[in-house]
């Protein structure tokens, strides 16, 4: 396979996803723009600790707060790059009426998605960032939790991986909305919410029915998200009610081997599902329907 | 035809599309009721996580139903007037006779049938799923504030869709910016309360803090930032004056937009 027609395909689609997300704004708006939905995400988790410490405050555990706030900042990406990716395509068919085009032009389509979710992934991860920077000045619980460090390496490995499983969750969610009307945009956000309820992103997934945490332990955004709390702030002490988790018992290694191991099933399955709903949608001529309702 | 009826009949064509849009489309039954009442459950554990009191958890109930109104507001509303420019209708709709607030009124109609079903799916779940206790002090009270919350928050969407005549893109990121800082200052998933009072009465001139906060003392009993005879009557001013904003904004921008030439505008 020559790979020259897919880097350029992806340059110029990252370019072109960052110069529609950025251009609307001068600089510093745009990343007032870029901070502040992802802080403010997370300080509405903030406030619900702080209401519910308040109403009870010796039933909730300080560790809930880094807790909820770390793994919010980072699904922020999920959220991103599942969003972004979906919408390249309610955005380029109907608002720019440029899909058909690029479909038609030597640009590889699947590239090209991908090349548009990654000016969204970089808007997630410096959303993320800031997000926890923020955390870090503002509030002691989360501060503390930092106290033993960044795990650099396991940090990047989690990273890597998590880069494909986004590619797969992006691919999955992009070629659904192929055939859907211009509302499957909701529909992104809708499944985002669903993932975000099963990884047990704000919450231990042992708080689960035990038939829910069976669908939670096969979703790798389980995995990603466990890792990523592993690397950034080290494993929830085992007398706190978030290291009654089922990973408690998992080293980094198993942790690192289940994403591994999902990501690729998923990942099988997202290349499967955009060959037959690309081929679905050319079919029935969805590359270039307009909608609206 | 007399103004009234052109009125009455172009906002019912414009509200047809929307409702028949629910017989047609039978993948929105999954994608406006299952999917968001999973992610609403979220955080209603988040408060079971954290042994919060029960009545917390409807509150995050009622949040939900109520987001799910701000949310077609914004989008359906709001942002949509940008959408038909670009896809060629809203110079249809000015060289129409029909006035454009008739258009808007359309879609508010439409909006709030369709996100009706949609907020009553999140309620009846979440109320038989997690099991919330509701003490209502008047059922009539509840419906007459969330009615007033209604004609409130569309009338800040037909705001923001004359404003947005004049926007590009920046319309699509400045409704995107709308969501989560709304939701925080609007006290979506916890009580108003927790926030100092300034911050506070900021937040009751948005029309979902307001009808929020009234309708969970309503239904929960629980201590709101104002009394809720207060709140109400603001719920009705607000409404007027979102209304009113409404119809010489639209006016003003459109003849702005029309001066300007921004009306066929597209992919800008």
């Amino acid at each position: 396979m020559n790979a020259s027609p897919h880097l350029r395909t992806l340059k110029w689609s990252a370019w072109l996803g960052w110069q529609i997300e950025s251009n609307w704004a001068d600089l510093r708006l745009f990343f007032l723009y870029l901070v502040v939905k992802p802080i403010t995400g997370s300080l509405m988790l903030v406030c619900m600790y702080y209401a519910a410490k308040s109403a009870s405050p010796t039933r909730v555990p300080s560790e809930f707060l880094p807790y909820v706030y770390i793994s919010n900042a980072c699904y922020g990406l999920v959220g991103t790059v599942m969003f972004g990716m979906s919408y390249v395509i309610v955005s380029d068919r109907e608002n720019y009426g440029m899909l058909k085009y690029v479909f038609i032009s030597p640009a590889r389509f699947q590239t090209y998605m991908v090349g548009r979710g990654l000016a969204r992934g970089l808007e997630g991860l410096v959303g993320g960032g800031v997000t926890i920077i923020f955390g870090l000045f503002v509030f002691d619980p989360v501060r503390s939790a930092f106290t033993g460090g960044i795990d650099v390496l396991w940090l990047a490995v989690f990273l890597a991986i998590g880069s494909v499983m986004l590619w797969s969750c992006g691919m999955i969610l992009g070629s659904a909305v192929l055939n859907m009307h211009r509302n499957g945009m909701f529909m992104s956000e809708g499944i985002a919410g669903v993932v975000y309820f099963l990884s047990g992103v704000v919450f231990p997934i042992s708080m689960l029915p035990n038939w829910l945490q069976v669908v939670a332990m096969s979703l790798p955004t389980t995995y990603w998200l466990e890792g990523m709390r592993r690397s950034l702030t080290g494993m929830p002490n085992a007398d706190s009610p978030l290291g009654k988790s089922p990973f408690t018992e998992w080293s980094n290694w198993e942790l690192a081997g289940a994403l591994t191991l999902s990501t690729a099933v998923l990942f099988a399955f997202s290349q499967w599902f955009y060959h037959r709903n690309l081929q679905k949608a050319w079919r029935n001529g969805k590359i270039e329907e307009t909608t609206g309702v | 035809m007399s103004s009234l009826r052109l009125f009455t009949q172009a906002a019912l064509a414009r509200t047809y599309p929307r409702a028949v849009w629910m017989v047609r489309n039978r993948t929105w039954l999954i994608q406006e009721t299952v999917l968001p009442v999973l992610s609403v459950s979220a955080f209603a554990f988040v408060y079971k996580s954290m042994q919060a009191p029960p009545e917390f958890v409807g509150f995050v109930i009622m949040g939900a139903a109520m987001t799910t109104f701000w949310m077609n507001v914004l989008w359906s509303m709001g942002a949509h007037l940008y959408w038909e420019r670009d896809s060629g209708n809203l110079g249809l709709y000015i060289a129409a006779p029909a006035p454009l607030m008739s258009i808007l009124a359309g879609m508010a109609m439409g909006g709030m049938t369709t996100t009706t079903v949609r907020a009553a799916a999140i309620v009846s779940a979440g109320l038989f799923i997690f099991d919330v206790p509701l003490q209502p002090t008047s059922w009539w009270l509840l419906a007459g504030t969330f009615l007033l919350t209604l004609i409130a928050l569309y009338g800040l969407g037909m705001m923001f869709a004359s404003l947005f005549l004049l926007w590009g893109r920046e319309a699509w990121h400045t409704v995107n910016l709308l969501q989560e800082p709304v939701y925080l200052l609007t006290g979506m998933n916890f009580p108003l309360s927790i926030f100092p009072t300034v911050v506070s009465a900021i937040a009751l001139l948005i029309p979902l803090s307001a009808g929020m906060d009234a309708m969970r003392q309503v239904l929960f009993r629980s201590q709101g930032v104002m009394d809720v005879g207060w709140e109400i009557a603001l719920l009705a001013v607000l409404s007027v004056v979102f209304l009113f904003f409404a119809r010489r904004g639209l006016n003003t921008l459109e003849r702005r937009a029309r001066e300007e030439g921004t009306l066929t505008v597209r992919w800008q």
